[in-house]
C-alpha cells in the first residue's frame, strides 16, 4: 500500500508536469490544427532560462528560509514562464506565420516545427551546455517530507509541483472560459474563418495562444529542473510524452490536457510498477514508456477522440 | 447566378483554413518591426557562430563572447543590410532581373564558397586544405610555377574576382554587350587560372586529391561567364532562365548530355590522373608508358595507348551527329559504342590495377587500388555519350507513338516539358551514381554508403507512406530495426538461433524482412489507420519507441539488450557461376545499395503510376469523395504502410549485414523524425524529390564537419529545415502533383475553382 | 398534406423494378432531426428528382443512401444494377455502397484536384479493377491491360461528358462547369446502375444548364442508369425529371409528376414560407412556376453560404465520421 501511495505520488507528479506542457500542444493544435513539434524546446527553454535568472538572484544559497524559498519560487516561475512565452512567440512569428500566411501543407509546419526544434536545442547546448545532468541549486530540503498520507510522504519537491501545476492548470481554465481572450481562442479553435468574420484578430489570437501555452511550458521547465535535472535535450521525451498525454484526452480540449497528463504519469508508474508489494514487479520500471505509449495506442484505438473529445470550444 | 459560387466562402481553400488576415487592430510601424527583426537575425547569427560555448561554472560566457565582443557590430551589420535590402527591394528588384543577373550571383556565391569552406588539397602536408592555408604555403614555395604562386598570393585571388564581378555586373547593369564579352573572356581566364594553379599544387604534392575546391571555382567562373554571355547574347530586357534553358534542351534533344559527355571526357583523357601509386601521378598518356612492355593485355594496353581516344572520338561525334539530324540509326549507333567505351574503360581500370598489384604498387593488395579518377570519368563520359544516344532514340519513340505531337510540346503530361529533359537528368544521376564514388576518398565513401545511400532508400519507403498516401509515421525507423533484427535473427547473431534449417546468409534475410515488415505494418496499420492524421503520427511514434525499448529491454533474451547483435557476416552472393563477397570496403556496398534503390526505385515509379499510385492520390487529396469513388480507403492505407514498412526492411538488412553489429541506439525516435524530415525537404510524394532530400540532408552534416564545430551541425541543419520551409515548403524538387496543390496553377483561371475544397494534408485531416 | 404524402407515386410506377426502397429513415445529429420518418422508392431506369428549400435533408439524404451517415431509424435497400437482388445499404460502407452501383456527385465539387482530368476518371473505374501492387510493380501483362483498358474508358466517358480535350489538365485547374461535368464522369466510370447528382448545375451558366440537362437524358436514356437528382434549378428539373419528390425541415411534403408537384399547394408554401392557403391562391393567379424558380434561384446562393461543405453537415459530427 505505501509503495502504491509513493508510485501514485510519483506518477501524479511526473503527470502534472506532462499536463502543463500538453496544455500547450492542445491549445496550438486548438487554434491551428497543428502539432507543435518543436513544444519540447519551450519547455527546455524555460528550464534554463529561469536557471539564468533564478541563480542570478539568489546565486548558490542553501536551505533558505520559507519565505524566500516561496520568492524562489515565484521567480523561478515566472522566469520560466516569461521565457518559455518568449521562445513561443518568436516560434509562431519565425517558423509558423510564414508558413500560414502562404497556406503551406499541414506536413510543412511539422518539418519546420522540427527544423525549430532541432536548432532551439543545438542552440541551448551552444550557448549554455551539453552535459547531460545540470541541477538548480539546492534552496531547501526539497526531498525531506511535507506531509505523510497513509505511510507514504509526499516530499517538499512534489508537494510544489503538483500544488504550483494544479494552480496554473486552474488559472489557464479560467483564462480560457472566462475572459475575453479565452472566447477569441474558442472562437478561433471552433471556426476561424467565422471568428474572422466576427472582428477577431486571427494571428494575434493565435500568437497569444502561443504565449499562454509557452508561459505554462516553460513554468513545467522550471518545475522539471528543480525536481529533477535539465539539459539542452531534455524536452525531447517529456514532450512526446506530453503530447500523447494531450492526444490521450483528446487533442484540443483543455481539461482533456489536464487529464491526459495526470492520467499518463499515474499509469506509467503504476503499471510497470505492480502490485506494490515491495517484491518483484511484473513487469518492470524499464517498461514505463512502453506502458505509456501502449495505453496511448490502446485509447486512441478504442475511443479515437480521446477520453474527452476533441474540440477546444467544447472545454467550456 | 455565378455569385453562388464566387460569394462561397469555402473554408477551406488551402490546407490552414485561415491565411486571411483581418487588419490589425493597433498599427505598427512595418518598418520598425522589420529592423528590430533583422536586428534579432543579426544577433542569432552571433549567437551561431563562433567556437564558444558556456560551461557549467559560466553560463553566461557564451552570451558575453557572442555579444559583448565587437564582432556583435559585423552580425548587427549584417541585420542592418538585410533590413535595407529587404527595405528597398522594389527598387533594387528590377535590377535583378536583368538577364545574367542570377547565374552571377551563383557563380560570384560559388567562387566565394570554394574559397572560404572548400578543400583545395587533402594532403596532411596543407593543413586543414582549404584556400586559405593553401594559399599561405604556395605562395612560399619557389619550386611552383610563377603562374601558381601568384595566384595563392594574398589578397590576388580575392582581387580577381572582385574584377571579374565588378566587370560582369558593370556590363549586365548598363547592358554594354562588348562589356559582356570581355566580362566573359576575363572569367573564363581567371577561372582556368585558379584550376590550373591548383593542379600545379597538387601535383607537387604527389598525392591523390580528391578536393573540390579549385573545380567549384572553376564552375563558379563559368557561371559568371554564362551570365556575361546571356547579358551579351539577351534578346530580351528581363531574365528568363527557364525559359533559356528548356530552349536549350528543346534545341536539340540529347545536345546538353552529349556536351557534358564531351567535355568529362576531354578532363578524363588530358589532364585527369588515371593510376597513382605513390609518389606517381599518371595522366592517360604516362599510364600507357608505364605499363608498356609489362604484359598488360594487349586490348588494354591498346586501349591506353590508342583505342580509348579513338572510342571517345567516335563516341563524341556520333552523339553530336545524331543529336543534329535525330538519326535514330546513328544514336543506336552512339549507344552502342558508349557502351562499348564504358565496359573496355573498366577493363583496362582492372588490368592496369591488377597488374599494378601484382607488381607490388604502394602495398596494392588487389584491383581497383591506386587508381586516380580519370578512368572513372573517362567511363562516366561514354556512358553519358551512350545516353545521349539514348535520349534521342527515346524522344524519337515518343513522337512516333504520339506521346510528343511535335518536337518541342508534350500533350501527355500537363505540365509543359521539354522532351527528354527529365531523363537527360536522370542519366547525369546515374552517372554520377555509378562512376563519382570511387574517385572519392575513404571517409566520403564510408559517408556515401552509410548515411547518404541507406537514408536514400529509407526515404524512398517513407515517400510512400507520406508523400503518397498522405499518411504522417512518425516511427518508420521501427521498420528498419525490424529489418535488422530480422537479419540478426537469421544468420545466428542474437542470443536465441534459428533452427539450422532456417540459418540464412544476409541477402537471404530480404525476403524474410519483406515479409516481417509487412506483417508488422499491417499488424500496426489495421487499428490504427482509421485514425485522423494527428493520431497517427502519435501512435507510430509511439509504436517506434516501442520496439526500440522492447529492443533494449531484452524480453526473453531475444534481442540481447543494450548491447545489440554483432558478428553479422558480411553479404555475399554464391549462385551458380557468380561469386560475389562483399568484404570491408564501403565501395562494394555502395554498388549493391545502388542495385535495391535502383530496383526499388523502378518498381515504385511503375506503381505511382499505376491504380494504387492514383487511388493513394485520391484519398489524399479527398478520403470522402475517393470513398464515393469506390476506394476502399483502409486496403489501400494499409498497402501503403506495407509496401513502406517492407522498403525500411529491406534497409534494415543491408544495414545490418554491412556494418555488422545492430544494437537500439541505431532505431532511435531522432531518426524516424529525421527520415520524415527528409521526403518533405525533398518535396513530399515526389521520388527524386525524396531521395534529393536525403541525399542533401545526409550530406549536409558530413560537409558541416569542416565548417562548424562538430557539435554544432544539428543547430545549421534545424536551421537549413527551417529556412526551407519558410522559403520553399513544396520541397527542393516538388511533385508534380503536388505542385499544383502547393501554388495553384498559375495559366489556368482560379477564382472560379475556388469552391473545390483542398482536403489537403495528413490524412484528409480536416 | 398528408394525403400527398401518403400517396403512392403515379400509376406507372407498377411493375417496375425498384432500386431504392427507402423506408421511414430518421436521421439526426445530436438534437438536431434531418431527416424525419422519410419513405421513398425508387424505379429502375427513371430520373427522380429531390427538390425542397435548403435545409430540407436533401444532401443528408444522399449521406444516408450512399452510407455517409447511418439514420438511427429506418431502412434503405437498394438493387443498384439490373437484376440485382434488393440488400440493406445500412450500416455498409461508401465504397461497397460504391460497388453494389450506386455513384455520386457532389454539391460543392470534391474532385481530387492534383490528378488530371484523366486521372480523375480512372480513379473510379479501377476500383473494379484487380491487378495488385506487385502485378503493377512488375508491369504484368493483365495489369498492362487493365491499364489500356482503363485509360480507354476514362476517355469515352470524357469524350461523353465533353472534356476529352482537357483530359490532362489537372481537375483543380478545370473551370467550374467542366468540373461538374467531370466530377458526373468520375461517377460514370464507377460503372453505376444509378447515379446521384448533387445539385450538379449549381454555379453553371444558362449555356452549361442546357448542356447538363441534356447529359442528364442521355446517361438515363442511353446508358440506361437511374438518376438521383437533387437540384434547385426549376427549370432543369421540371424539364428533365420524371418524378420529384419534395422535401422540407426533414420530411417528405410531396410526391408526384412535375405539374403535379408545380399546383401543389404546399410545395409553394414551402418555398415562399407562407401559408398554404396564401400560396394556393399565389398559385392559381399565376400557375406558371416561374415565380418559383426565380424565388429559388435568390436562395441558392442565400444559401449555399450558410452550408459550406455539402457533407458535412454538422462539423462535430464529421470529425467523428472522418476519425471513425
Amino acid at each position: 500500500m505505501t509503495d502504491f501511495l509513493n508510485y501514485l505520488i510519483l506518477g501524479l507528479t511526473r503527470g502534472s508536469m506532462y499536463a502543463l506542457i500538453a496544455l500547450g500542444y492542445t491549445l496550438v493544435y486548438g487554434v491551428l490544427q497543428l502539432i507543435n513539434f518543436a513544444h519540447s524546446e519551450v519547455f527546455m527553454s524555460g528550464a534554463f532560462g529561469s536557471y539564468l535568472v533564478v541563480s542570478g538572484v539568489v546565486g548558490s544559497h542553501h536551505n533558505l528560509p520559507w519565505y524566500a524559498t516561496v520568492g524562489v519560487l515565484l521567480i523561478g516561475l515566472g522566469s520560466g514562464a516569461a521565457v518559455g512565452a518568449f521562445v513561443a512567440w518568436a516560434l509562431e512569428r519565425v517558423a509558423y506565420r510564414p508558413l500560414r500566411e502562404r497556406g503551406a501543407p499541414k506536413l510543412a509546419f511539422l518539418i519546420s516545427a522540427i527544423g525549430a526544434s532541432f536548432f532551439l536545442s543545438q542552440l541551448a547546448g551552444k550557448l549554455f551546455n551539453r552535459l547531460s545532468q545540470n541541477q538548480f541549486p539546492t534552496y531547501f530540503n526539497a526531498n525531506g517530507a511535507a506531509l505523510h498520507i497513509g505511510g507514504a510522504s509526499v516530499s517538499w519537491i512534489q508537494l510544489i509541483v503538483i500544488v504550483s501545476a494544479l494552480v496554473l492548470m486552474i488559472g489557464l481554465d479560467r483564462l480560457v472560459n472566462g475572459t475575453k481572450l479565452g472566447s477569441s481562442i474558442r472562437g478561433v479553435a471552433e471556426d476561424a474563418p467565422t471568428a474572422a468574420l466576427m472582428g477577431i484578430d486571427i494571428d494575434k489570437t493565435i500568437s497569444r495562444t502561443f504565449i499562454i501555452g509557452g508561459a505554462l511550458g516553460g513554468a513545467a521547465g522550471f518545475l522539471f529542473g528543480t525536481a529533477f535535472v535539465f539539459s539542452n535535450t531534455m524536452g525531447f521525451i517529456p514532450g512526446v510524452k506530453a503530447f500523447a498525454a494531450a492526444v490521450l484526452g483528446g487533442i484540443g480540449n483543455i481539461r482533456g490536457a489536464m487529464i491526459g497528463g495526470l492520467l499518463l504519469g499515474v499509469v506509467e508508474n503504476l503499471v510497470p510498477t505492480a502490485p506494490w508489494n515491495g517484491g518483484q514487479a511484473w513487469i518492470g520500471i524499464q517498461w514505463t514508456d512502453v506502458v505509456a505509449f501502449v495505453v496511448l495506442i490502446l485509447v486512441l484505438v478504442l475511443r479515437p477522440t480521446g477520453i474527452l473529445g476533441e474540440k477546444l470550444g467544447r472545454a467550456a | 447566378m455565378s455569385a453562388a459560387t464566387t460569394d462561397t466562402p469555402t473554408p477551406s481553400q488551402g490546407p490552414t483554413p485561415y491565411a486571411i488576415k483581418p487588419p490589425s487592430g493597433v498599427v505598427h510601424n512595418p518598418h520598425v518591426r522589420r529592423f528590430v527583426a533583422c536586428l534579432a537575425l543579426g544577433f542569432v547569427l552571433a549567437l551561431m557562430i563562433g567556437e564558444q560555448e558556456g560551461t557549467q561554472q559560466d553560463f553566461g560566457l557564451a552570451f558575453r563572447e557572442a555579444v559583448a565582443l565587437p564582432r556583435i557590430l559585423i552580425f548587427l551589420g549584417i541585420g542592418i543590410l538585410v533590413f535595407l535590402a529587404i527595405t528597398f527591394w522594389p527598387r533594387i528588384e528590377h535590377f535583378l532581373i536583368r538577364p545574367g543577373i542570377r547565374p552571377l550571383f551563383v557563380g560570384l556565391l560559388s567562387v566565394a564558397v570554394s574559397q572560404t569552406l572548400l578543400k583545395w588539397s587533402d594532403s596532411s602536408v596543407v593543413g586543414n586544405g582549404k584556400f586559405g592555408t593553401l594559399a599561405g604555403k604556395a605562395a612560399d614555395t619557389p619550386q611552383l610555377a610563377p603562374f601558381a604562386r601568384a595566384y595563392f598570393t594574398t589578397g590576388v585571388a580575392w582581387a580577381a574576382l572582385i574584377v571579374v564581378v565588378v566587370v560582369a555586373a558593370y556590363a549586365i547593369f548598363t547592358g554594354q554587350r562588348a562589356v559582356a564579352w570581355v566580362g566573359a573572356g576575363l572569367a573564363v581566364v581567371v577561372g582556368l587560372w585558379a584550376f590550373f594553379s591548383q593542379g600545379r599544387v597538387v601535383s607537387l604534392l604527389q598525392t591523390p586529391d580528391h578536393s573540390t575546391g579549385a573545380l567549384v571555382a572553376l564552375l563558379g567562373y563559368l557561371a559568371i561567364a554564362a551570365a556575361c554571355a546571356a547579358c551579351a547574347l539577351r534578346r530580351t530586357e528581363t531574365a528568363d532562365t527557364k525559359g533559356f534553358i528548356d530552349r536549350v534542351f528543346a534545341w536539340r534533344p540529347g545536345m546538353p548530355l552529349a556536351a557534358v559527355g564531351i567535355v568529362v571526357g576531354l578532363v578524363s583523357l588530358g589532364v585527369a590522373t588515371w593510376f597513382s601509386p605513390q609518389n606517381e601521378d599518371l595522366t592517360l598518356v604516362d599510364t600507357a608508358s608505364f605499363f608498356s612492355g609489362h604484359g598488360l593485355a594487349p586490348l588494354s594496353q591498346a586501349y591506353l595507348s590508342w583505342l580509348g581516344y579513338l572510342l571517345f572520338v567516335v563516341a563524341a561525334v556520333l552523339a553530336v551527329l545524331g543529336c543534329l539530324r535525330r538519326d535514330t540509326r546513328i544514336a543506336w549507333a552512339t549507344a552502342v559504342v558508349g557502351i562499348v567505351g564504358a565496359v573496355l574503360t573498366l577493363m583496362t581500370l582492372y588490368s592496369t590495377s591488377s597488374l599494378g598489384a601484382k607488381s607490388g604498387f604502394d602495398g596494392a593488395s588487389g584491383a581497383w587500388q591506386n587508381l586516380g579518377g580519370g578512368g572513372w570519368f573517362a567511363a562516366a563520359a561514354f556512358t553519358i555519350l551512350a545516353g545521349a544516344g539514348y535520349i534521342v532514340l527515346s524522344v524519337a519513340h515518343d513522337v512516333k507513338v504520339g506521346k510528343l505531337s511535335d518536337l518541342g510540346s508534350d500533350i501527355v503530361g500537363q505540365a509543359r516539358q521539354v522532351p527528354g529533359m527529365g531523363k537527360a537528368l536522370v542519366l547525369l544521376v546515374v552517372a554520377a551514381a555509378l562512376f563519382y564514388p570511387p574517385t572519392a576518398t575513404e571517409f566520403w565513401q564510408k559517408v556515401i554508403v552509410s548515411e547518404i545511400g541507406i537514408y536514400v532508400l529509407l526515404a524512398i519507403g517513407l515517400n510512400v507512406v507520406v508523400g503518397w498516401a498522405g499518411l504522417l509515421d512518425l516511427g518508420f525507423i521501427a521498420f528498419y530495426a525490424i529489418g535488422s533484427y530480422t537479419t540478426a535473427y537469421l544468420v545466428g547473431a542474437l542470443p536465441i538461433t534459428p533452427p539450422e534449417w532456417l540459418r540464412l546468409p544476409p541477402l537471404a534475410a530480404i525476403p524474410f524482412a519483406i515479409v516481417i515488415c509487412l506483417i508488422a505494418g499491417v499488424a500496426l496499420g489495421f487499428p490504427t489507420l482509421r485514425l485522423r492524421g494527428d493520431y497517427l503520427a502519435i501512435v507510430t511514434l509511439g509504436f517506434g519507441e516501442i520496439i526500440r525499448l522492447v529492443a533494449i529491454n531484452n524480453p526473453a533474451n531475444f534481442t540481447n539488450g543494450p548491447r545489440g547483435a554483432f558478428g553479422i557476416p558480411q553479404p555475399s552472393i554464391h549462385l551458380g557461376p557468380l561469386h560475389i563477397d562483399w568484404g570491408s570496403s564501403s565501395l562494394q556496398y555502395w554498388y549493391l545499395l545502388l542495385v535495391l534503390i535502383g530496383v526499388t526505385v523502378l518498381l515504385f515509379n511503375r506503381l505511382e503510376q499505376s491504380r494504387l499510385g492514383r487511388a493513394w492520390a485520391a484519398i489524399r487529396e479527398d478520403e470522402v469523395a475517393a470513398q464515393a469513388s469506390g476506394v476502399n480507403t483502409v486496403r489501400v492505407k494499409l498497402l501503403a504502410f506495407a509496401i513502406g514498412a517492407s522498403t525500411s526492411g529491406v534497409a534494415g538488412v543491408f544495414f545490418a549485414s554491412q556494418i555488422g553489429y545492430i544494437n537500439p541506439d541505431n532505431f532511435i525516435l531522432n531518426n524516424s523524425i529525421l527520415v520524415v524530415a527528409y521526403v518533405v525537404f525533398g518535396g513530399m510524394g515526389s521520388l527524386p524529390g525524396a531521395m534529393a532530400g536525403a541525399a542533401v540532408l545526409t550530406w549536409l552534416p558530413e560537409f558541416l564537419k569542416d565548417q562548424v564545430p562538430a557539435e554544432d551541425r544539428q543547430m545549421w541543419i534545424g536551421a537549413v529545415i527551417l529556412l526551407m520551409m519558410i522559403f520553399r515548403p513544396q520541397g527542393l524538387i516538388p511533385a508534380k502533383r503536388r505542385a499544383a496543390e502547393l501554388h495553384g496553377l498559375d495559366d489556368q483561371p482560379r477564382e472560379e475553382t475556388r469552391a473545390v475544397p483542398a482536403g489537403e494534408g495528413m490524412g484528409g485531416g480536416r | 398534406m398528408t394525403a400527398t404524402t401518403e400517396t403512392p407515386a403515379v400509376s406507372p410506377s407498377e411493375g417496375r423494378e425498384i432500386v431504392f426502397d427507402v423506408n421511414h429513415i430518421t436521421l439526426r445529429f445530436g438534437g438536431v432531426t434531418s431527416i424525419n420518418d422519410v419513405s421513398l422508392r425508387m424505379y429502375r431506369d427513371e430520373i427522380l428528382a429531390v427538390i425542397g428549400p435548403n435545409g430540407a435533408g436533401k444532401t443528408s439524404l444522399f449521406n444516408s443512401l450512399t452510407g455517409v451517415y447511418t439514420p438511427q431509424e429506418g431502412s434503405i435497400t437498394l438493387a443498384g444494377r439490373t437484376g440485382d437482388a434488393p440488400q440493406t445499404v445500412i450500416g455498409k460502407k461508401t465504397h461497397v455502397i460504391n460497388h453494389m452501383g450506386v455513384a455520386r456527385t457532389f454539391q460543392n465539387i470534391r474532385l481530387f484536384p492534383a490528378l488530371t482530368a484523366l486521372e480523375n476518371v480512372k480513379v473510379g473505374i479501377e476500383t473494379r479493377m484487380k491487378a495488385g501492387p506487385i502485378a503493377s510493380m512488375l508491369g504484368l501483362p493483365n495489369q498492362r491491360r487493365e491499364e489500356r483498358e482503363s485509360t480507354q474508358r476514362a476517355y469515352d466517358l470524357l469524350k461523353l461528358v465533353g472534356l476529352v480535350n482537357r483530359a490532362n489538365n489537372l481537375a483543380g485547374s478545370l473551370a467550374y462547369g467542366e468540373q461538374r461535368r467531370l466530377e458526373i464522369a468520375r461517377a460514370l466510370g464507377t460503372d453505376p446502375g444509378v447515379i446521384l447528382l448533387d445539385e450538379p448545375a449549381a454555379g453553371t451558366n444558362p449555356v452549361e444548364k442546357r448542356d447538363l440537362a441534356d447529359l442528364i437524358r442521355l446517361i438515363n436514356r442511353e446508358l440506361g442508369i437511374s438518376v438521383l437528382l437533387i437540384e434547385h434549378d426549376m427549370k432543369l428539373v421540371m424539364s428533365v425529371a420524371d418524378r420529384l419528390i419534395v422535401l422540407n425541415f426533414g420530411s417528405k411534403i410531396a410526391e408526384g409528376l412535375p405539374e403535379e408537384i408545380q399546383r401543389n399547394p404546399a410545395v409553394i408554401a414551402a418555398y415562399l414560407g407562407t401559408s398554404a392557403e396564401e400560396a394556393e391562391a399565389q398559385a392559381e393567379a399565376q400557375p406558371e412556376l416561374e415565380l418559383i424558380a426565380d424565388e429559388t434561384e435568390g436562395m441558392t446562393s442565400l444559401a449555399e453560404s450558410t452550408e459550406p461543405d455539402g457533407t458535412s453537415f454538422d462539423p462535430t459530427t464529421s470529425t467523428e465520421e472522418e476519425s471513425r
